[in-house]
């Protein structure tokens, strides 16, 4: 049976390549799109990590224009205290620039033993970050006060880096780093930083000292349900009071996560309608060329019902025919697709890899068994005396 | 010939109505993603307002400074940009300004984010910006360090409401109150280099515009007397830029440079990789992806299409008819064929325009159809209609003339 149906395809193998050809882009295409958006679901599964609502930003330019280190020590106490004295003030945090949806990102490398891992994100927080954006724990311990006075710097890092370094050991007491070797004292669990679709990364914490106001620009403030406009237009006088020399931008972690995932649904949605348009454009394609084919051969199938074939063996030799076809272009395009994640391309889980490639055979089949469905029955209608007549 | 070829043309599009539907679905659909896309990067980088001066300006916006073991790269400082730019001879007028950055103001209770930017006088007199009432602060104002600024049309919709005229009031931004001595037409946040929503003199920058560190928030722009001039100006500053001492020891080497408006739109920050080329590629990929699909089946289509006439040929081919003939008539009737599906994707794309257009995805960024998007499209549709006719009239001309007439 199957032998026939490939002498068959076999015999106008200059028309069936231009249709194995097409089947095979429109698979590249559609495993192009499949893995985004598998990498994207598979993310979006994942819970955020931090607790957003409710959290302002203060962004400012260097507010003291001097460099004595007490000075400037003495200016940010007094600032987080004016701060946190206002009644909707829950607590506060000074901070890198890189907070959970902003597009600033700060990368380092990390060493443990001999593996070294880079594109690490690390953030300079206080000990009052895992109250503002209600970080969780997962093994191990926040910073505390002890930790100023310790003999080897604390950091803290997340589960993704520490499952990369350690897998299942534990990493609590561990030293990492690569000259000034650090102590692992906890591992938190992983935040979504670059929005809902984007994966968490690595990422490691590490406590600011004194001598690095200077450059910080970012404060986090968390608020309580309550506060509002008019709340913010006095934190702001509060603030612009405090900050002489400062420009001072307030905005909403809430607005911040909506304009991260606006970046990323935006190009997803517009690729999604084109690709819906080519596809659309690929399965008129089909099915005009094997509903053509089906009249051209009229003669075959007239003959093929008088001498007792069924109508839906017919429209089955037919069906299957296109999908050989199918077989044929998604043996290649798979071949083109598996090298992806053997290759380790673009640094995605392999699993996202294998997910889209099954979805994008499952599609292509299930697109070129429905263009096929209607030529089919159509052959399958053919009367024998009608067609065998025209001959 | 071509009369007759156009009349053959209609005939064949008539007769199958179902193929003539797929061929010219796909052809105006890919034509009006193109064109969208077209019109989109002709409205990001073609679109001339506020810089009209284009063609005789140069725009710095990025220092690299980079050593053994470290590299910096963005914006530079006042102080850099006023001791390389300053001193060159070549330009007419050079105007230093801040990129923009952002504040809050609260108007009864209501926060408005501003963005804000600082500029010199000569910035006024480069840049063409439409004023909708008032005028522009001058140098004596900048030198004075007065407190007026100019304010763009969306601020004074949304901190006056529909006030007819504010010249003269005060807005305040940043807890600071500014005097309003102008108003301005929209300018879009893609038009980067240029946009803001309220433009202040320098002098009264929280910034410290004096410190000597070579890397800051500014960029300049430097128009030359004439056009001629713009390569000597080019040169004048990269050797103005090689002649300053090193900021530190770290570094060895120091890259910026005076570029057009698109080289600087899209540069990268490293001297390394060339931010049009990363853009070209990127763009001329997608257009062949979004080409491909349609193109195999368009082919796909038209050889099935010959087959059927099949009889027409091997009649034409035995009374004498050339290959060449067959295939230039081929080709000519999927022109034909092209260039109806690029008239419905013109009709098409000028929906899709102003579906988006009112969708308001980036702020005054207003897409429209014009001569350079038309142009590009008439191009995608010749190279489509090509494409696509090429493979099966070779086919079509190879076409053997007893088989062709025997299979009717």
């Amino acid at each position: 049976m199957f032998k026939h149906l490939f002498t068959l395809i076999w015999n106008k193998k200059k028309q069936n390549l231009l249709m194995i050809t097409e089947m095979l882009i429109s698979f590249l295409v559609i495993f192009a799109l499949s893995t985004l958006l598998v990498f994207y679901y598979s993310n979006y599964k994942k819970p955020l990590g931090i607790d957003y609502e409710n959290v302002w930003t203060v962004s400012y330019s260097s507010p003291v224009k001097t460099n004595n280190m007490d000075s400037i020590a003495m200016f940010y106490e007094t600032l987080k205290q004016t701060l946190k004295s206002l009644p909707q003030v829950k607590e506060i945090s000074f901070t890198s620039g890189n907070i959970p949806f902003f597009q600033d990102t700060w990368q380092g490398g990390i060493k443990f033993n001999k593996k070294e891992i880079g594109q690490v994100n690390n953030y300079f927080i206080e000990n009052t970050y895992k109250e503002v954006l209600g970080m969780k724990m997962v093994e191990g311990r926040w910073f505390d006060k002890s930790d100023a006075i310790a003999k080897d710097k604390p950091i803290i890092i997340n589960a993704s880096l520490k499952e990369e370094l350690f897998g299942n050991e534990s990493a609590i007491g561990r030293m990492v780093g690569y000259d000034n070797k650090q102590k692992v004292i906890g591992v938190v669990a992983d935040v979504k930083a670059k929005g809902d679709y984007a994966s968490s990364g690595f990422a490691m914490y590490s406590e600011l000292d004194t001598s690095s106001y200077h450059w910080l620009s970012r404060i986090l403030v968390k608020v309580s349900p309550d506060a509002d406009a008019a709340f913010e237009s006095h934190l702001y006088k509060t603030l612009a009071n405090a900050m002489k020399n400062s420009s001072i931008e307030i905005e909403h972690l809430t607005e911040k996560r909506k304009n991260i995932n606006y970046f990323t649904l935006v190009p997803m949605i517009v690729s999604l309608i084109v690709a819906f348009f080519l596809i659309i454009n690929v399965a008129l394609g089909l099915f005009g060329v094997l509903w053509y084919n089906i009249n051209k051969r009229r003669g075959e199938i007239g003959l093929r019902r008088a001498v007792g074939a069924s109508g839906r063996s017919v429209s089955a030799q037919l069906v299957s025919e296109s999908l050989i076809l199918a077989t044929l272009s998604l043996i290649i395009g798979t071949f083109f697709a598996i090298q992806f994640p053997l290759l380790n391309v673009f640094d995605l889980p392999a699993g996202v890899y294998i997910i889209a490639i099954i979805l994008s055979i499952l599609f292509i089949y299930l697109l070129v068994f429905i263009c096929s469905l209607y030529p089919g029955r159509q052959a399958a209608a053919i009367y024998p005396a009608v067609a065998l007549h025209e001959e | 010939m071509l009369k007759n070829y156009f009349k053959i043309a209609i005939a064949v599009l008539k007769r199958r109505k179902f193929f003539t539907f797929i061929s010219l679905f796909g052809i105006s659909f890919t034509l009006t993603i193109l064109m969208v896309l077209t019109a989109f990067i002709d409205k990001v980088v073609g679109d001339d307002y506020p810089d009209r001066k284009r063609d005789r300006c140069l725009y710095i916006n990025n220092l690299e400074e980079k050593g053994k073991s470290a590299m910096n790269s963005g914006g530079l400082s006042f102080y850099f940009l006023n001791k390389c730019v300053a001193s060159l001879k070549t330009p007419a007028k050079v105007t230093i300004f801040s990129g923009f950055k952002g504040t809050n103001t609260y108007v009864n209770n209501k926060k408005i984010a501003i963005n804000f930017k600082y500029t010199d006088a000569n910035y006024w007199d480069i840049l063409d910006y439409e004023f909708l009432e008032g005028k522009p602060f001058g140098k004596q104002e900048v030198d004075n360090g007065d407190r007026v600024t100019v304010i763009s049309e969306d601020i004074k919709k949304a901190y006056f409401g529909d006030l007819p005229s504010v010249v003269g009031k005060y807005i305040e931004a940043d807890n600071v109150q500014y005097r309003i001595s102008g108003v301005v037409k929209n300018v879009p946040i893609t038009t980067y280099m240029l946009y803001s929503d309220i433009y202040l003199p320098y002098t009264i920058s929280k910034i410290d515009y004096k410190s000597s560190a070579y890397r800051g928030d500014f960029l300049a722009i430097l128009l030359a007397a004439s056009k001629d001039d713009v390569g000597k100006m080019r040169d004048e500053y990269e050797q103005t830029v090689q002649r300053v001492p090193m900021e530190s020891k770290d570094y060895d080497k120091m890259y910026s440079h005076a570029d057009s408006y698109i080289k600087s739109y899209v540069r990268s920050g490293n001297e390394d990789k060339s931010g049009l080329t990363y853009a070209l590629t990127a763009i001329g990929i997608f257009a062949l992806l979004v080409m491909l699909l349609p193109t195999i089946n368009l082919v796909n289509i038209n050889v099935t299409r010959i087959m059927e006439r099949s009889s027409e040929i091997g009649v034409r081919k035995a009374f004498g008819a050339s290959s060449k003939t067959l295939v230039y008539q081929f080709i000519v009737e999927n022109l034909i064929l092209t260039l109806l599906g690029g008239l419905i994707g013109v009709i098409l794309s000028f929906v899709a325009i102003q579906i988006i257009n009112s969708a308001n995805l980036i702020p005054n960024l207003e897409m429209s159809i014009n001569f350079t998007v038309l142009f590009f499209a008439f191009l995608a549709c010749l190279i489509f209609g090509l494409l696509s006719g090429v493979y099966p009239a070779w086919r079509m001309s190879k076409l053997n003339v007893v088989q062709a007439l025997k299979e009717q």
